[in-house]
C-alpha cells in the first residue's frame, strides 16, 4: 500500500533491501531490474544520508541484468543466470542476494529457480523476491531480515548470555545509523555485553548465522520489526525488548541501560555505576555552558525513531518548549501510532506537542506554515528547511533526508550522541 | 520515403552502440569499415536509466510540478538534480531556497493489477490544486510502461479538465534505452510536441538558445553568457533555471547551441527542421581547443566569424602563458579518462592543452559523432584504450589497474581506491568551462599529482570489491556479440 506523495522521504522496497545488504561487510547484492534501479536505490537512501555510500558495492557497482526492452518482452532469466555467474567470477564477497527489480516481479521472472542453480554448486546465495513496487525502505529492511530468518540464520548455535542484538536503526536510512550503532554498542559493552550490530565493526554474514545465539534482540524502534521479532522468538528462542523510540540524552538512555539490566537480569551495581559514570560524564558538559544556547519553542520533523528522540530530549532534559512533533514516514498501523503518540505526549514536565503523522511535503508544509504558536526552532530533513526558511525558524538539520552534511560517525543518540545535538543547536545569530 | 519521427531512443539512430573495448586506433578502422557491430555485455553493472536524465533536465523550471508515475524508488535520483537546483539558486543569491515540487503517484500492486490510472490523476489533481502550475510533467517509469498505463490518454483527458496547466507526458520508460541521454531526448521530444506545437513564432534579433543540462555550474553559465554576449548575442539559457515563458521563446531564436554534446542535440536538430532555426553542434567547451571550436561553432552560425577570431585571438593571448605554467607541471603524464559523452571528449582534448598523454578512455557510446572525436586523438596520442561502457566500474579498474596511469580524469570513487590521483570534471557547483575554467581544472589536476598522499594511503587502507583474479583477465571478457541490444 502506498499514497500518492510529494517529495518522499526515502525509496522502493528494494532501496531499504539494498541500503542493509551494503551496511554487511562483503555482502554482494544482484539486481534483476531495470537499468536504473542499482543507481536510484543507492540514491533514495544512501544518497540522500549524509553522503556516505557503502565502500563494498554501491549504486553503479552493483551487479544488474539491467533488463530492457527485449527481457521485458522475452523474460530475463538468461541475462539473470549470466549476471550472477559474472558477480560470482568477479566479486569477492561471502554471500549474494539476488533482488528482483518492478519488471522482474511484473513479468513474472522466477528468480528463485535460477539462484537455485547456483546455490547447488554450493555458492552461498538467495534469492529475495520482494519487488520494488510493494512498498518503501521501511518494508525493505524487514524484507532482508525475513530472508535472513527463513534462509540465512542458523538454528541449534549455542546460546551466548552475554550476546545481544541490535534491531530498528536502519542503515543509510537514518543518516546517524554508524554513531548511533557505535554509542550503542559503547554503553552495552561496558555492561559487558558483546553486541551485534550487524553494520559497524565489519561485521558479515557470519554474525548474521550465529545470531540466534543472542540472549536478547534489543529493538531500538517504537513499531519497526515487529514481524522479524515474532520469528526470531518462534524460530530460535530469541526474545525480544523493544524500547519505543531512540534514546537522547542522559534520561532516556539511563532507561534504556536499566531495561537491558533487568530484561538480562545484570548485575544491578554494574548498572547503576555505568549510569552514574555517563551521567557525570555529561553533565560535566552541560555544567560549562549554561545560557549558552537560547530558549527554544521546536518542532520536529523526523522518522518515528527520532522524532521520539529528539522531543523528549528537547523537553525532557533541556527543558524547550515542545510545539510540533510531525512523523514523517508512512505509519500505517493504529496501534504503532498509539506507541508514537504516547512516547512523544508523556513527557515529565513539559505539556505535549500536538503530533501529525504527515509524509506528504505540501501537507507538512501547510502544518508548520499555519501553526499558531510560536516555533523557533524545527529540526528537521532537507526537504524542510524551505518551511523553516520561509518561517524565518532556525533550523537543524537531524534528520533523513539529509543532503546538506557529511555524516561518518556523528550521532545524535545516547549519552555522548546528546552533546554533539546541543552542539549543533547552538547559535550565535 | 515518408520522413521517420525520431522516437527519442538514441540506439535508434543505426552504427551506435554502447558495448566495446578496444583501441583509438581499431575503433577508427572499424567504424570506417564498418565492423563495428551492437554487442552486448552478459555480465554487467548497474547504469543509469533515462528516467534519471529526463527529470534532470527539466527539475528546475520554476513553475512546473513534476510527476513521476512510478512507484516511489524511481524518484531516488531526483535528489542530484534537487540539489543542484537547490544550489543553484544559492549561487544566485537566492536565500529562501525553494524546493521544485517532485510529485511520485507511487505505483503499488494495486496498481500493477489494476493499472496505476487512479493514482495519476490523483497526483495530476494534487499538483493543479496545490501549485496551480503552468506546467505539469509526467514521467513514465519501466512500471507504468509495463502495466500499461496509457499515459498519453490519460494527460490528453486531463488536460480538458485543467485547462491552464500544460499537462505533458514524457516517455522516458527505463527499459527502452541504454543510454541515459535519450531521456534528454524524451523530454525534449514532448515541450516540442506539448509547448511549442511546431507553431513559428516573430523572431527575435539576436537571440540564442543556450542548451544545458543541470550539471552544468551558474560559474560555467556566467562564463557561456559572457561570451556568446561579446558576440552581440542575446542569450536564452534553458532549460535550466527557465520557465515556460523562455520555453515559448525557444522559436524565435535565431540560432541555437548546446553545451553538452548528447544534451540537445537531437531537439536542435528538430528546431532547424521545423522552425528553420540554425545550430551549432560541436563539443564540450572544456580545453582551448574545445572552447574554440565551440565558440567558433556558435559564430559561424550567426555569422560572426571575424569577431570571434579577434576575440580568440585576445582570449589566448591572456590564457596561454597561464596554461603554459600548468603544462610545465602536467608535460607527459599519462592519464585515464572516464565520462559521460560530452565530458569524457571534451577532458581528452583538454588534456593535450597540458600537454598530457592519453592511456585509457571510457565514454558511454561510440557513433559517427564519437568517430569524429577519435580521429582528433589518433592524431595526437599513439595508442590509447577506448572503454564503450556506462561506468562499468569492473572494466574500469582492470584497465587502470593494468594501465598504472599517473592520473586519472572522472568519478574518482573507484581509481582513488587503486592509489592513482584522480580529478573530477563533472563539477555542476564550480567552473570548468571556457578559458577560465580551464585552469581551475587544470590546477586542479597539477594540484592532485603534485599531492597524492589521500589516494595513495587509501589504496593501503580500502579494497575494492573484486577478486585479484579479476585484475589479470582480459578487461572486455564480458562483452559479446550475440544479443546485443
Amino acid at each position: 500500500m502506498s499514497n500518492v506523495t510529494e517529495f518522499p522521504k526515502g525509496g522502493c522496497v528494494l532501496a531499504g533491501i539494498n541500503s542493509v545488504l551494503g551496511a554487511i561487510n562483503r555482502v554482494c547484492p544482484i539486481y534483476h531490474s531495470g537499468p536504473g534501479c542499482c543507481m536510484q536505490t543507492t540514491a533514495s537512501d544512501a544518497g540522500q544520508s549524509g553522503h556516505k555510500s557503502s565502500c563494498f558495492v554501491s549504486a553503479v557497482s552493483i551487479p544488474s541484468s539491467n533488463m530492457l526492452e527485449k527481457e521485458v518482452v522475452f523474460g530475463g532469466t538468461n541475462k539473470l543466470r549470466t549476471t550472477i555467474q559474472g558477480a560470482i567470477d568477479i566479486i569477492d564477497a561471502d554471500a549474494y542476494f539476488v533482488l528482483t527489480g518492478c519488471t522482474a516481479g511484473i513479468i513474472g521472472d522466477d528468480i528463485a529457480s535460477v539462484t537455485n542453480e547456483f546455490a547447488e554448486k554450493g555458492i552461498e546465495i538467495y534469492p529475495i523476491e520482494t519487488p520494488g513496487f510493494t512498498g518503501d525502505s521501511n518494508l525493505g529492511y524487514e524484507t532482508v531480515w525475513n530472508t535472513f530468518l527463513d534462509k540465512v540464520i542458523e538454528k541449534d548455535v549455542p546460546k551466548d548470555e552475554k550476546l545481544v542484538n541490535i534491531f530498528g536503526i536502519i542503515p543509510y536510512h537514518d543518516p546517524f545509523w554508524s554513531g548511533t550503532l557505535e554509542e550503542i554498542d559503547r554503553i552495552l559493552s561496558r555492561l559487558g555485553l558483546r553486541v551485534n550490530t550487524f553494520f559497524t565493526k565489519g561485521q558479515g554474514i557470519e554474525d548474521i548465522k550465529k545470531s540466534s545465539a543472542a540472549a536478547l534482540n534489543i529493538i531500538v524502534n517504537p513499531w519497526l520489526f515487529k514481524g522479524p521479532a515474532a520469528k526470531y522468538e518462534s524460530k530460535f528462542g530469541v526474545p525480544s525488548l523493544r524500547i519505543p523510540g531512540l534514546f537522547v540524552g542522559a534520561t532516556d538512555t539511563s532507561k534504556f541501560v536499566r531495561s537491558v539490566g533487568e530484561a538480562l537480569h545484570l548485575d544491578k551495581d554494574l548498572v547503576e555505576k555505568v549510569i552514574a559514570d555517563e551521567e557525570k560524564y555529561v553533565y560535566n558538559y552541560l555544567g560549562q555552558a549554561i545560557g549558552v544556547l537560547s530558549w527554544k519553542r521546536f518542532a520536529v520533523i523526523a522518522d518515528a525513531n527520532n522524532a521520539v528522540g529528539f522531543t523528549r530530549y528537547l523537553a525532557n532534559d533541556y527543558s524547550f518548549t515542545p510545539v510540533l512533533v510531525i512523523v514523517s514516514e508512512p505509519i500505517f498501523r493504529p496501534e504503532d501510532k498509539e506507541t508514537i503518540i504516547k512516547e512523544i505526549s508523556d513527557l515529565e514536565y513539559a505539556k505535549p506537542p500536538k503530533i501529525l503523522f504527515l509524509t506528504d511535503q505540501y501537507e507538512i508544509n501547510s502544518a508548520i506554515r499555519e501553526e499558531e504558536e510560536e516555533i523557533t526552532l524545527i529540526v528537521g530533513s532537507s526537504n524542510d528547511r524551505e518551511i523553516a526558511l520561509e518561517k524565518d525558524s532556525q533550523f537543524i538539520l537531524g534528520a533523513f533526508p539529509m543532503s546538506e552534511r557529511l555524516i561518518f560517525n556523528r550521532t545524535y543518540a545516547g549519552y555522548r550522541g546528546s552533546l554533539t545535538f546541543t552542539e549543533d543547536i547552538y547559535d550565535n545569530n | 520515403m515518408a520522413k521517420v519521427t525520431y522516437s527519442g531512443v538514441r540506439e535508434s539512430k543505426p552504427g551506435r552502440l554502447n558495448d566495446l573495448g578496444t583501441t583509438g586506433q581499431k575503433a577508427s578502422e572499424d567504424f570506417k569499415k564498418g565492423c563495428l557491430k551492437r554487442a552486448d555485455r552478459s555480465f554487467a553493472q548497474g547504469l543509469q536509466c533515462q528516467q534519471i536524465n529526463s527529470l534532470a533536465a527539466l527539475m528546475s523550471l520554476e513553475d512546473a510540478v513534476f510527476i513521476s508515475h512510478s512507484p516511489q524508488g524511481c524518484v531516488g535520483c531526483s535528489i542530484m538534480a534537487v540539489d543542484m537546483y537547490r544550489v543553484g539558486q544559492i549561487h544566485r543569491g537566492i536565500r529562501n531556497v525553494k524546493n521544485p515540487h517532485l510529485i511520485v503517484s507511487n505505483i503499488d500492486q494495486k496498481s500493477v493489477v489494476f493499472g496505476g490510472e487512479k493514482k495519476l490523476r490523483e497526483a495530476v489533481e494534487k499538483a493543479v490544486t496545490r501549485y496551480n502550475p503552468k506546467l505539469a510533467f509526467v514521467f513514465a517509469s519501466c512500471a507504468s510502461g509495463i502495466i500499461g498505463d496509457d499515459i498519453d490518454a490519460i494527460c490528453a483527458d486531463l488536460q480538458a479538465e485543467y485547462p491552464d496547466t500544460l499537462i505533458i507526458p514524457i516517455h522516458c520508460e527505463g527499459f527502452k534505452s541504454k543510454i541515459c541521454a535519450s531521456g534528454f531526448d524524451a523530454a525534449f521530444i514532448s515541450i516540442n510536441k506539448y509547448i511549442l506545437k511546431h507553431q513559428k513564432v516573430e523572431k527575435e534579433a539576436g537571440l540564442i538558445n543556450l542548451f544545458a543540462p543541470t550539471t552544468v555550474s551558474y560559474a560555467d553559465q556566467k562564463e557561456m553568457e559572457r561570451m556568446l554576449q561579446l558576440l552581440g548575442a542575446k542569450v536564452n539559457y534553458i532549460p535550466f533555471y527557465s520557465s515556460l515563458e523562455k520555453i515559448k521563446k525557444i522559436p524565435a531564436a535565431e540560432a541555437s547551441t548546446s553545451i553538452c554534446k548528447v544534451f540537445a542535440d537531437e531537439f536542435m536538430k528538430t528546431l532547424y527542421e521545423e522552425y528553420d532555426i540554425p545550430y551549432s553542434h560541436t563539443v564540450m567547451p572544456i580545453g582551448i581547443r574545445n572552447t574554440d571550436k565551440w565558440y567558433r561553432g556558435i559564430a559561424k552560425v550567426i555569422g560572426k566569424e571575424k569577431e570571434v577570431e579577434e576575440i580568440i585571438a585576445k582570449e589566448h593571448e591572456r590564457i596561454e602563458p597561464l596554461v603554459k605554467k600548468i603544462r610545465d607541471r602536467l608535460q607527459g603524464k599519462r592519464v585515464f579518462i572516464c565520462g559521460g559523452t560530452g565530458r569524457s571528449f571534451a577532458a581528452a582534448a583538454l588534456i593535450d592543452d597540458f600537454g598530457m598523454e592519453l592511456v585509457g578512455l571510457e565514454t558511454p557510446t561510440y557513433d559517427d559523432d564519437a568517430q569524429v572525436d577519435i580521429d582528433y586523438l589518433n592524431g595526437i596520442h599513439k595508442e590509447f584504450v577506448v572503454d564503450i561502457a556506462n561506468m562499468q566500474p569492473f572494466e574500469q579498474v582492470n584497465l587502470v589497474n593494468k594501465l598504472k596511469p599517473d592520473a586519472f580524469i572522472g568519478v574518482p570513487e573507484w581509481a582513488a581506491k587503486l592509489g592513482v590521483p584522480t580529478t573530477h570534471v563533472l563539477d555542476g557547483k564550480r567552473p570548468t568551462m571556457g578559458y577560465d575554467g580551464l585552469l581551475f581544472l587544470g590546477n586542479k589536476i597539477a594540484d592532485q599529482l603534485e599531492n597524492p598522499g589521500f589516494n595513495k594511503k587509501l589504496a593501503a587502507h580500502v579494497k575494492l570489491p573484486y577478486k585479484e583474479s579479476w585484475y589479470q583477465e582480459d578487461a572486455f571478457k564480458y562483452i559479446i556479440r550475440e544479443g546485443g541490444n
